[in-house]
């Protein structure tokens, strides 16, 4: 019988608890969301650049907690975590990915009050 | 925020109850009412007085047992779908009477015998029910039975997560059933139709009743869902590697992912139009900013997946009785597994097809037009595969048999009706038509068909005993009829222009056809009293019918090799994986009878009081909210909250029976099934409750 | 092969790690928590629009992104003691497990301040979740995170009560390795909400 059947102390999940990984997991998502602030109040760049910016420095600290806060790897301890999270993460895509390009489409379509006002452009 | 102000009487301790809307003046509803009061007056009765309920509540309610969990799942859903049924009878009655205008009217109606609001209120509870309340607890339900055996596994991953799923979906069922008799039901669809189920056009409880039965029970299927992934992933027996895995095992894993995945959307979908009708937010609202397609856009994200959820299993049943009655291997075990996935895959990019009509952009419904139609390639490979497992085989046309062929024959004709719906301009100018309604009928009859079909194949696997084949074979004619006739009749009434949820029908020519649908409904009449008659006599004639752990002398999957009826603990001693289709190995093997030389002590879950407790709590939650009687709502929700953290506090949850004991009722043989007089050991010496 | 007998039962019991199965199923759970928030961001998506506003408060009327910031680095830091927590987990000692969930407590209770200051200044304003269907959504999917918060707090402090009363029992661990995962789950949510809310907003 494994040794952390007796004692849970010493299960792979509680002995995985690192300070070094999680210290820079803390620094590594604030900086990059200290970046992002830095950039949007800057507003050094137009619209779409601004917003694949920070789109990656988004994904850049969800990747920093994966790897540094949840540690999710390939380990017989943490293979099944990784395994749905990568089938899971095309969902978020393609639910919010395929909405978004549905209702793009339908928008100029369907609604003539949305076209008056892209046309004006005035209101707010 | 604040509360929406409504109309109408609000008094804090009933919200908006009154007596008036338990007393109604419509003799059908009365009729139901009475009839309902009746059979639960005499089932309590009869359980008074046969002194059942200490064994009920010790054997049934409390436990943790993920087979007597399984089997309530399905008296749930079998319940619910005799529910269902009538509702259907109803609709069909309704739709003969009803058509013309010189068609007569009777009980407040002007045409047929139930009044549009009536008649809406009915096929509303009918695809509620059927899909989420009798369809997917019963799969559920088959699921949990079967599962954990065919991964050689002692129980569910979780088995007190197990049991509060089962209950919060008890609690969705009971407040559907509830909305029968006080107050009343959605009138909006099953799907919920947008705006009309916002505030302003549905003003009752009706929706509110749809909206948390639904939301409720999503969470107990959820939470379902999360179990049955753990167990499959965590819960294998040595051996049992992923490529020897048994098809419908894999089935229940790809469904689960989808379900898992799938039941929060609509969650949202559900709790955006809840926040609409009680904050007064304008998600939905056709004015203010609302965007009603996004209900739509929302609830389909689910729907569609939801789709697939019932018909994987329904894939799987099918590919468990079609190899055990021709006596061969299911062909192409490989590319079966790759078609399940790819389906479960597909499934998220092609809920747009619910709404080709809506009018997004040509390159939106191409694409999900193209998605929509990908799909029927691994379903092919699906049917391919099953027929190549016939050929050549030595068939046995037992009932089960009968039901997974009659499924295959079903899944043809839903199939390519689909493939005709999923081209946009074919579905400009046939949707809203009964002809997607004969369509989707199709698909859902395929998952009932593959239901009863897998009733009656592993009953005798839960009990010990078959079911009585004579008047199974009969509930099996008289179904496939009565598809046959309501369903051929209603594709040709979507052709000639009959389009859906009519409480009057204009049109006198259609007359014929809608006789024919009410004929089929009849012939539904019959297979039901077939059906209990089949259970009736099967129990009576028990004796005869005992079964040895393989239950029909061909069985493949390793559920073959655990005693029939299934002891408590399932497995004497963990079994050992050698081959796929562990049991026709062992049988090729001469190796059947071969029993485990030694025991070990084996920790069973206690029972438990707290999931029905649960289950009780979210009724009366689910109430409260509906009839806006916030005390009740606010106490319930706290009290779940408190029975969970008290539990939480448990020591002691699991019992242990030693070698000795499994010995002996090994020996004996009189290790007890699910259904027995002797109480079982876990449960004798489960004192502390909670 | 030549004679052996295949070995069909196993004397031994089974060997499941419960551990790890209930982190797993957590996890599992956390996927389908993901996507309830990926069905609001959906959402979001489609009401962030000026028609949607309804001539009410825009995108860039509610987002303030400094003070955003601040609950972003509340919730991190309070993510960051919880971790802490677990490294004290490791060496087995209860009081820097307490002390370490106790300071996540009050980190999270610092964001949930925040957040409803935040709410409370908006709606003042007249700006209210009735306004507008932009606004409804606005409101809603930063409440929903900051229910996950109160939830976490709460279920903080039954862990505290059962550190303290059990100590270090199987299920305990379990549940503090499942919290854990469920606490660092709204860090990364909140990630989410702050640059395409809070961010994108401020433009």
């Amino acid at each position: 019988m494994p040794a952390h059947s007796t004692d849970p102390l010493l299960h792979p999940e509680v002995r995985q608890a690192s300070i070094l990984a999680y210290g820079a997991g803390f620094v590594a998502s604030t900086v990059f969301m200290a970046i992002a602030l830095v950039i949007t109040l800057g507003r050094v760049l137009p619209y779409l650049g601004l917003l694949a910016a920070i789109s990656a420095l988004a994904m850049l600290a969800l990747l920093a907690q994966v790897v540094l806060l949840f540690r999710l790897d390939l380990s017989e301890t943490q293979l099944w975590k990784t395994v749905s999270l990568a089938l899971v993460i095309p969902l978020f895509v393609l639910s919010i990915g395929l909405t978004g390009w549905m209702f793009h489409t339908l928008y100029p379509r369907t609604m003539l009050h949305f076209m008056a006002v892209q046309g004006s452009g005035s209101m707010m | 925020m604040s509360l929406v102000h409504l109309q109408g009487s609000w008094t804090p301790w009933l919200g908006r109850l009154t007596l008036s809307v338990i007393l109604y003046h419509n003799g059908i509803v009365d009729g139901a009412f009475v009839f309902a009061a009746v059979t639960g007056i005499v089932i309590l009765g009869v359980i008074t007085y046969y002194r059942k309920w200490g064994y009920l509540i010790r054997e049934w309610i409390t436990s943790l047992d993920h087979k007597k969990i399984g089997v309530m799942y399905i008296l749930i859903g079998l319940v619910m779908m005799f529910r269902g049924f009538i509702d259907a009878l109803m609709i069909r009655t309704q739709q003969m009477m009803a058509d013309g205008p010189d068609s007569p009217g009777h009980l407040q109606a002007l045409h047929g015998y139930l009044p549009p609001y009536h008649f809406d209120q009915i096929y509303s509870s009918h695809g509620t029910i059927m899909i989420l309340f009798a369809v997917t607890p019963i799969l559920v339900g088959l699921m949990n039975l079967i599962v954990p055996l065919q991964i050689g596994a002692r129980d569910m991953a979780f088995p007190y997560l197990n049991a509060v799923s089962l209950w919060l979906t008890a609690a969705g069922a009971g407040l559907v059933m509830a909305s029968l008799f006080i107050g009343d039901f959605s009138h909006a669809g099953w799907i919920g139709l947008i705006p009309l189920t916002e505030l302003p056009y549905s003003p009752g409880v009706g929706v509110d009743y749809w909206m948390w039965a639904i939301q409720i029970g999503s969470v107990g299927t959820t939470l379902g869902t999360v179990n049955l992934i753990a167990t499959i992933v965590k819960m294998r027996a040595p051996g049992m590697t992923w490529f020897r895995m048994p098809i419908f095992t894999w089935t229940a894993l790809s469904t689960n992912i989808i379900g898992l995945t799938a039941f929060p959307v609509l969650g949202v979908a559900l709790a955006l139009l809840g926040c609409d009708r009680y904050l007064g937010t304008h998600f939905y609202t056709a004015g203010l900013g609302g965007n009603l397609m996004l209900f739509t856009d929302l609830f389909w994200i689910w729907g569609h997946p939801e789709v697939y959820f019932l018909v994987l299993p329904a894939f799987g049943i099918i590919s468990e009785i079609i190899p055990t009655f021709s006596e061969r291997p299911l062909f192409g075990y490989i590319t079966m597994v790759a078609a399940t996935f790819a389906i479960a895959g597909i499934s998220w990019s092609v809920w747009l097809h619910h709404f080709f009509t809506m009018g997004a952009g040509p390159d939106v419904n191409g694409f999900f037009s193209v998605a929509t139609m990908l799909v029927g390639i691994p379903t092919g490979v699906k049917v391919f595969n099953w027929a190549f497992t016939l050929y050549r085989g030595r068939l046995r046309f037992d009932t089960p048999m009968l039901w997974a062929v009659g499924a295959v024959f079903l899944l043809l004709v839903g199939g390519l009706t689909g493939m005709m719906l999923a081209i946009p301009p074919i579905n400009y100018t046939i949707h809203n038509s009964v002809f997607v309604v004969a369509h989707f009928h199709c698909m859902v009859l395929v998952v009932a068909f593959s239901i009863f079909g897998a009733i009656a194949y592993w009953f005798p696997k839960v009990f010990g005993f078959r079911l009585d084949e004579h008047n199974g074979k009969r509930v099996f004619a008289c179904f496939s009829l009565g598809t046959f006739l309501v369903f051929a009749a209603m594709f040709a009434l979507g052709f000639m222009g009959m389009t859906r949820r009519l409480d009057y029908l204009a049109d006198p020519h259609w007359k014929p056809l809608l006789i024919v649908e009410e004929i089929g409904v009849f012939f539904y009449c019959v297979a039901c009293y077939y059906f209990f008659r089949m259970l009736h006599v099967s129990i009576r004639d028990r004796a005869k019918n005992r079964v040895g752990a393989d239950a029909w002398g061909t069985g493949r999957s390793p559920e073959w090799i655990a005693r029939s009826p299934v002891p408590f603990y399932n497995f004497a001693a963990t079994p050992h994986f050698n081959a796929l289709d562990e049991a026709a190995w062992r049988r090729g093997q001469g190796l059947s009878d071969v029993a485990p030389r030694d025991y070990e002590p084996i920790a069973t879950p206690k029972n438990t009081i707290a999931p029905p407790l649960i289950g009780a709590l979210a009724f009366g939650f689910g109430f409260g909210m509906v009839w806006r009687i916030w005390w009740m709502a606010g106490l319930s929700l706290i009290a779940i909250i408190g029975v969970v953290i008290l539990r939480s506090f448990a020591t002691e949850t699991e019992h242990v029976i030693s070698a000795e004991q499994i010995r002996s009722m090994e020996t004996t043989g009189s290790s007890v099934g699910i259904v027995t007089d002797h109480i079982s050991p876990p449960v004798a010496e489960a004192e502390a409750f909670l | 092969m030549s004679g052996a007998q295949p070995v069909l039962w196993l004397p031994g019991g089974e060997e499941h790690d419960p551990i790890a199965n209930k982190t797993f199923g957590f996890w599992l759970y956390m996927m389908s928590d993901a996507l309830i928030f990926a069905a609001l961001f959906a959402a979001y998506g489609v009401l962030d629009h000026r028609f949607n506003a309804a001539g009410g408060a825009t995108a860039r009327q509610v987002a303030h992104p400094v003070d955003a910031f601040w609950q972003t680095l509340a919730v991190f830091a309070s993510v960051l003691a919880y971790s802490l927590a677990m490294v004290k987990l490791k060496a087995g000692s209860r009081l820097g497990v307490l002390l370490g969930l106790g300071a996540a407590a009050l980190l999270g209770l610092v964001f949930i301040g925040l957040e409803i200051a935040d709410f409370a200044s908006l709606i003042g304003q007249g700006i209210t979740p009735e306004r507008s269907g932009f606004l409804s959504m606005f409101f809603v999917l930063v409440a929903v995170h900051g229910l996950h918060m109160l939830f976490g707090l709460l279920w903080i402090a039954v862990m505290m009560a059962q550190v303290a009363l059990k100590g270090f029992t199987t299920e305990v661990v379990t549940r503090l390795l499942t919290l854990r995962l469920f606490w660092t789950f709204q860090a990364s949510i909140w990630v989410c909400v702050f640059v395409f809310v809070y961010l994108r907003g401020a433009f």
